[in-house]
């Protein structure tokens, strides 16, 4: 419990509404996916409950954050921030923290259609935001953790890959300015959210504070709060006068195609001609989709409901199905889309592959399309199971995409012969390409049982072998790395990076009250 | 089922937060994206559908007590259903069951209900409604223009709130099964409220008793048909009692009823009801109103860790409601121009009144109703046209309380303005 006076200083700012320090409410937000691998790491029961923050706030203004912060410094409380608050790095760590529940900053507050970005609050959801862009033409890059998560979260905090990123690339990339309540409680504002509001880039004159904020992985919460994110726009292959509409009802929606849209799925024999027709579908910029899972990943993204997905499996798709890649020309114009699926029939003859739609493998219905760019296909995957997390990964090349793939699948393939994970063939990755260039995500979602031991402390060696490969086979770095452990393993090959971020985070939080959690702490490596 | 019983299933909880908006897909703008007016009202993670799983978890592992903040959290629900059609989009979790049985949990444990959930089931027990009003009066609403036969095996179901709170709803109903000639047979004083205030607060007990005795009393008058004006009296009959006790009486509601009337030629739309409407979706009329079917089978595992149910298990994702005959209904009504709202069918935003909410937390209640009223209002429809007399109740609070032009009107009136019987 916080002492009466500390409980009473916060309640004074967010008023007696906004605070609660009941077990009960508490222990909604100590529940997260994924807490159980870190349970029955420490030798206890595998469980969702991780560690019970001893208030959350629901703060409504910079201020009122501003104030707790403040207060929090104060009292030798420490924090932890977050939006929606969707996996284990959004909760607290310190047996003495408070969360800052960010629910209640929801406004859209600019969109600015020419210079192509909007200002936004944390708890604007994705959806919310795609919905309000589309009358303007405009688009947003939205995580792939779904429609219902924070943009703000993911620019600013937290990696960003998600299913558009071909065309709309990485949240990291796409921050343009922030206001940031720094650990200490001082407002800075970055970039393009300037004095004026109107500057185009994420950096500002002198050093980049925005390598600082967030870097490539994001500080995950332990380093301050973000009040408000300037975010790149880009131009929404629709009509204007198009609108997002469905009819139907559950779960066969329908959704209306803009009128040059088309769906691929392009299949390669071998891992070499789907690398070199990513490269080239990436370079010539035909694409917003570029995806690629597993064979049984493909029943799932196409279909409604598990019975469906499996359904279509045992209908035959994975003898069908070799490495493929999910995407979507969406043009502007007719002859923009002559051209692009044109220059993909192209690729794809080049390269020997062929269309698993056109050969009716897996056929996408039009909210499938719909899905698609609202990016809930990931979430197609918890269909089969409610429970898989994904390896570190990496963001690398196209090429280091496809290594990380192959390699992976033998590693994988131990720990599915040990019986502790689920049976994907090795074969269960996400990869997608960035940004129309060379660039690509992967990791390689896996299922595991979260009420085992045994599954859990399988699925955290797998996890901690495919981190030895990644530094025994030069793969590169992970898409992200959680907690200290996992930042001193990598930092011996990577220039000590850790100790840097160590140093900023020590700068910027003297009093060591911004919870870490899943980030560093601020002291020196030993 | 019990909580015990739901633990794997609330394990399984990923705390995604789709359960505060409806079904991603459908989203069309920021304003109406959200599902529960509870998360809506009082934003605490825990008072989501997903957040109440998780509560009610930590319950039922000994984590946490029912404090009055944990009651809270347990009862300022509507108990309408919408957090669990979003999750169903993906996950095989069923929040609203788990509500249900953490109310069913909390009353066992001497806690729960709320302290106007009790003093309500206290009048439900002594004078067989909610508002304490007298039986004798129940029918005070029946005039001699209505013509009833005692001897039809047909009852019209009044409802408690039709019978003394909204007797137009009553009234219209009537006349409308009599211009069609349709038998039909009122149990009068005797009538019982149908228990869904009693069941939705978690106690069981007490609601198992009045379904026993309302079906006995339906059996011994030869009851094969009922008739319901309320949504929630419907579900309850329809939905809820073959849980617990076995009848195989016909249950329909007026919509449904008017609209056969439709197909089949026994009543003619003739007047003009020259109004632009749009039509509030009833929770327990809509996703709320599917039949759980028994499901007897087993689970297999068809690839590693990936089972299946064979046979496969009747889906409850909020898809068979009773959503059409309304609108089939308003559509015939010469003038009555309908327009939608964003939010319907399944992902309809809740009045506000379910759940023991309109008794215990009126300012909740009314706050939800008025968040529906400006989606109403965003349509461009003057009037607002729903199907269940308990949300037209909480809706006429809300219109009066936000001093809207708006008008309510229960489906039923504007039937009988069409078919010349109203003014
Ligand atoms: C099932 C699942 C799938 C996922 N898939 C993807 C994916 O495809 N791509 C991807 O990029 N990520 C993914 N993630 C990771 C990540 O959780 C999300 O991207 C995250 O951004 C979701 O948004 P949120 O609103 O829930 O963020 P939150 O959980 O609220 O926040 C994420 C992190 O950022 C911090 N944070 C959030 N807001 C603030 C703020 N205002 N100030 C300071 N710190 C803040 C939090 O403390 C937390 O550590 C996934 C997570 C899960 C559980
Ligand atoms: S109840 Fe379902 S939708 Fe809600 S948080 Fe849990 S898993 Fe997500
Ligand atoms: S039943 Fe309705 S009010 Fe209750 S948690 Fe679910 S959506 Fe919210």
């Amino acid at each position: 419990m916080l002492e009466k006076n500390v409980y009473e200083s916060f309640m004074k700012i967010v008023g007696e509404r906004n605070i609660s320090q009941d077990p009960a409410v508490m222990d909604s937000y100590a529940f997260q996916w994924c807490n159980e691998i870190e349970s029955a790491q420490r030798g206890d029961e595998p469980q969702r409950f991780g560690v019970r923050p001893l208030a959350v706030v629901l703060p409504a203004s910079t201020e009122e954050v501003q104030s707790i912060v403040k207060a929090c410094n104060e009292h030798k409380v420490t924090f932890k921030a977050f939006c929606t608050g969707m996996g284990p790095w959004a909760g607290v760590s310190d047996p003495r923290a408070i969360q800052i529940d960010l629910r209640r900053m929801n406004r859209i507050i600019e969109i600015d259609e020419k210079n192509m970005y909007a200002v936004i609050e944390p708890y604007v959801i994705n959806a919310e935001l795609q919905s309000e862009l589309f009358p303007y033409g405009l688009m947003h890059h939205a995580q792939g953790a779904g429609p219902q998560t924070s943009p703000l979260a993911s620019h600013t905090s937290f990696v960003g890959p998600g299913f558009t990123s071909p065309y709309t690339g990485f949240s990291g990339r796409n921050v343009l300015g922030v206001e940031w309540v720094l650990p200490d409680g001082e407002i800075l504002r970055l970039g393009s959210f300037d004095h004026n509001g109107k500057w185009f880039t994420g950096d500002g004159p002198g050093i980049s504070l925005r390598g600082v904020m967030r870097g490539w992985l994001g500080a995950y919460g332990g380093l301050g709060v973000f009040t408000k994110a300037a975010i790149r726009l880009f131009s929404w292959p629709a009509p204007k006068d198009w609108k997002w509409k469905t009819s139907g009802t559950i779960p066969e929606y329908n959704w209306d195609i803009p009128p040059f849209w088309k769906m691929f799925v392009l299949n390669f024999e071998e891992w070499e001609e789907y690398k070199a027709a990513m490269y080239e579908l990436s370079d010539r910029e035909v694409t917003m989709v570029a995806t690629t899972s597993a064979p049984e990943g493909l029943a799932a993204l196409f279909t409604n409901t598990k019975q469906e997905a499996i359904e279509t499996i045992f209908a035959g798709l994975l003898a069908k199905t070799r490495n493929y890649i999910v995407m979507l020309v969406a043009a502007h114009t007719r002859r923009e889309f002559e051209f692009r699926t044109k220059l993909v029939r192209l690729i794809m003859e080049k390269y020997g592959g062929n269309d698993l739609i056109e050969e009716g493998v897996t056929v996408p219905k039009p909210m499938h399309y719909g899905e698609t760019v609202r990016n809930m296909l990931g979430g197609h995957a918890f269909r089969f199971s409610n429970c898989f997390q994904s390896t570190h990964g990496g963001m690398d090349t196209i090429a280091m995409a496809v290594r990380l793939a192959q390699l992976n699948q033998t590693v994988k393939q131990k720990y599915i012969d040990k019986g502790v994970i689920g049976d994907d063939r090795g074969l269960g990755v996400w990869i997608t390409s960035y940004e129309s260039g060379h660039m690509a995500h992967m990791e390689t979602p896996t299922v595991y049982d979260p009420t085992s031991v045994e599954s859990c402390l399988g699925y955290a060696a797998y996890q901690d072998e495919c981190n030895q490969m990644d530094l025994d086979e030069a793969l590169g770095m992970p898409f992200f790395i959680v907690g200290d452990d996992v930042h001193n393993f990598y930092a011996e090959r990577t220039m000590h990076y850790a100790d840097w971020i160590r140093k900023i985070k020590a700068a910027f939080d003297p009093n060591g009250v911004s919870d870490p959690s899943h980030y560093v702490k601020g002291d020196r490596k030993k | 089922m019990t909580l015990g019983e739901f633990e794997d299933m609330m394990d399984s909880c990923v705390r995604c937060s789709k359960c505060k908006f409806i079904p991603q897909l459908v989203i069309q703008s920021k304003r109406f994206s959200s599902i529960c007016p509870s998360i809506d009202y009082y934003n605490f993670h825990a008072y989501s559908g997903g957040g109440r799983m998780i509560t009610a978890n930590a319950y039922h592992k000994g984590r946490v007590e029912l404090t009055p903040e944990m009651l809270d959290v347990i009862y300022r629900c509507t108990n309408c259903g919408g957090c669990e059609v979003s999750c169903k989009w993906v996950y095989e979790l069923e929040p609203n069951e788990a509500i249900h049985e953490i109310r069913v949990a909390a009353v066992e444990a001497g806690a729960g209900p709320m302290p106007k959930h009790k003093k309500y089931i206290e009048l439900v027990e002594r004078n067989k409604n909610p508002y304490g009003e007298d039986p004798e009066k129940r029918p005070a609403w029946l005039t001699d223009e209505i013509t009833t036969n005692e001897s039809s095996s047909t009852l019209y179901f009044v409802g408690c709130t039709a019978s003394y709170r909204r007797e137009e709803i009553a009234f219209a109903t009537a006349k409308i099964l009599n211009s069609a000639g349709e038998d039909f047979r009122l149990m009068g004083s005797d009538e019982m409220c149908c228990g869904s205030p009693v069941y939705r607060v978690g106690d069981q007990k007490k609601a198992l008793e009045i379904m026993q005795a309302n079906i006995e009393q339906f059996k011994e008058t030869g009851i094969e048909k009922i008739i319901t004006s309320c949504s929630g009296c419907y579900n309850m009959l329809k939905v809820e009692y073959p849980r617990f006790v076995k009848h195989d009486i016909e249950v329909i509601h007026t919509s449904q009823l008017i609209e056969g009337f439709l197909n089949e030629g026994k009543i003619k739309l003739n007047e003009m009801v020259p109004m632009k409407v749009t039509y509030h979706d009833p929770c327990h009329l809509g996703r709320m109103a599917e039949p759980y079917e028994k499901w007897e089978g087993e689970k297999i595992e068809v690839l590693s860790q990936v089972f299946i149910y064979d046979p496969p298990k009747p889906d409850r994702r909020g898809a068979n409601g009773v959503y059409d005959a309304p609108r089939n209904v308003l559509k015939q009504i010469p003038g009555v121009e309908l327009v939608e709202m964003e939010r319907i069918r399944e992902y309809s935003y809740c009045c506000g009144a379910g759940g023991g909410c309109k008794s215990a937390y009126p300012d909740f209640a009314l706050w939800a109703a008025n968040e529906r009223l400006e989606e109403a209002e965003s349509t461009g429809a003057s009037t607002l046209v729903s199907a269940c007399p308990f949300c037209g109740t909480n809706f006429r609070d809300g219109i009066e309380s936000r001093e809207s032009s708006m008008k309510y009107f229960d489906l039923t009136e504007l039937v009988l303005r069409s078919i010349g019987g109203g003014k």
